[in-house]
């Protein structure tokens, strides 16, 4: 065995590359051996090295015809947004489907009582704002060791989210706007990487808009929000 | 000359945008051409399908898998990288990524996946270029590897790639120790690797 750093687990971190590349640590175990490959050269060589075989898995299975009604459901969506963007929509994207959920935020949320977890971001934009040049303001969360940071740029803005729990179960991150009165659900769903982080673009331009929000609701979507807000940004 | 980024649609176009690479069509597709979308859906969905069937032993869960895989891709474009591999190893990543996701949404008992068999549903698949062909070669090959290998070792990489399952839950299921789990995975991965001859990357 290869004199090699050890991971914070403390034993030979050579043994997590094959388990990595094949998708098959536990998150805590991944979210580990992705920084732990920052310092480890010998490691992300032998994750260059294995990535290869994986990679090629997927064509020693037998081969099937894709349905034809996924394309239909697919292109329909893909159609709808690629009119969307043609008509000053943010670019597609940065909307993302419901995906897995872990338990994490039942501890945070039991506290406060509720059973949707809602992460807010309070953007408060002045009038005017769509001049050059991107502006890149820190939210305030609620979450422990979460971060929260608003991109405003061209009348448009781009939540970026690192360490987010993932959404309760059969919930999904749903972005609103405010602009006086209660706040506008957008069409904008997402969920987190399984690192906790996400992109994603506010439908739309924000001028005039006071107030951005982002909470976790059922999946599917809430017309109104359902819980307390665990982040809020303030632009002013 | 065509030149794609000027391309106006319609069907001449759609024909046009069929010659071109992956690649292209990734710059195309990052600038929301649903056409440039639709190519490379027609190129890779037999192939996403047919690993998210084999993962999820399912067809109805398959289909979801592939849909947000599919829809996942043309709303992250921008984040292909060509330097890391081809718009097919990408695209199958995905795929393997939110198969991972479902099947770990379910229980083991739900699943049904006790081992690597068990997928019944066959279709025929329909494309038999030359390209295709090729892949299939490439298919023989990487079947031949797994299949050399001892079946403790293509038992834990069958279990964790295509069933989806941690090395914590392999081993519980199997009663075997943590740590001979991920040997076993180590040591047949390398093996596979010196059987391919070290393969660079999967056909686009």
């Amino acid at each position: 065995m290869s004199e090699r750093d050890q991971t914070p687990r403390g034993h030979d971190c050579g043994e997590d590359v094959a388990p990595y590349v094949l998708g098959a640590l536990t998150e805590a175990e991944h979210d580990a051996f992705l920084a732990h490959l920052e310092t480890c050269a010998v490691c992300r060589d032998e994750v260059t090295a294995l990535q290869s075989v994986v990679s090629a898995l997927p064509a020693a299975v037998p081969q099937l015809s894709a349905p034809a009604e996924i394309k239909h459901r697919v292109m329909a969506t893909v159609h709808g947004e690629a009119a969307l963007r043609g008509t000053g929509e943010p670019a597609p994207g940065r909307r993302r489907m419901p995906r897995a959920t872990l338990p994490a935020w039942r501890g945070l949320l039991a506290p406060a009582g509720v059973l949707a977890a809602v992460v807010l971001a309070v953007v408060l934009l002045t009038s005017g704002g769509s001049g050059g040049g991107t502006r890149v303001i820190r939210a305030e969360v609620t979450v422990p060791h979460a971060y929260v940071s608003v991109s405003l740029s061209g009348g448009h803005a781009e939540l970026n989210l690192t360490r987010m729990p993932q959404s309760p179960p059969d919930h999904v991150y749903e972005v609103w706007v405010k602009r006086s009165g209660a706040p506008q659900p957008t069409d904008a769903l997402f969920t987190v990487s399984s690192a906790g982080s996400a992109t994603v673009g506010v439908p739309g331009s924000v001028a005039g808009v006071r107030q951005i929000l982002v909470t976790a609701e059922p999946t599917g979507g809430s017309k109104v929000p359902t819980s307390t807000p665990v982040i809020v940004a303030d632009l002013s | 000359m065509f030149n794609p980024l000027r391309s106006a649609g319609g069907e001449d176009s759609a024909a046009r945008l069929r010659v071109l690479a992956d690649e292209e069509l990734m710059q195309l597709l990052y600038r929301g051409n649903a056409a440039a979308f639709e190519v490379i859906y027609d190129r890779h969905a037999d192939a996403a399908f047919s690993l998210a069937y084999r993962m999820c032993g399912q067809r109805s869960l398959a289909e979801d898998v592939v849909q947000e895989a599919f829809l996942s891709l043309w709303r992250s474009g921008a984040r292909y990288d060509r330097n890391r591999g081809s718009v097919r190893t990408w695209t199958l990543g995905i795929v393997h990524n939110r198969a991972i996701d479902a099947l770990r949404r379910r229980t083991v008992r739900e699943r049904g996946i006790v081992d690597g068999e068990g997928i019944e549903e066959r279709l025929p698949a329909r494309e038999r270029t030359e390209l295709e062909f090729a892949r299939k070669d490439e298919a023989r090959e990487i079947r031949d590897a797994l299949e050399q290998l001892p079946d403790e070792q293509s038992r834990v990489i069958e279990l964790a790639y295509f069933g989806g399952l941690t090395h914590v839950q392999i081993a519980s299921m199997l009663d075997i120790p943590v740590g001979t789990i991920k040997g076993r995975m180590r040591l047949g991965l390398a093996k596979m690797r010196m059987a391919l001859g070290d393969p660079a990357e999967v056909l686009p």
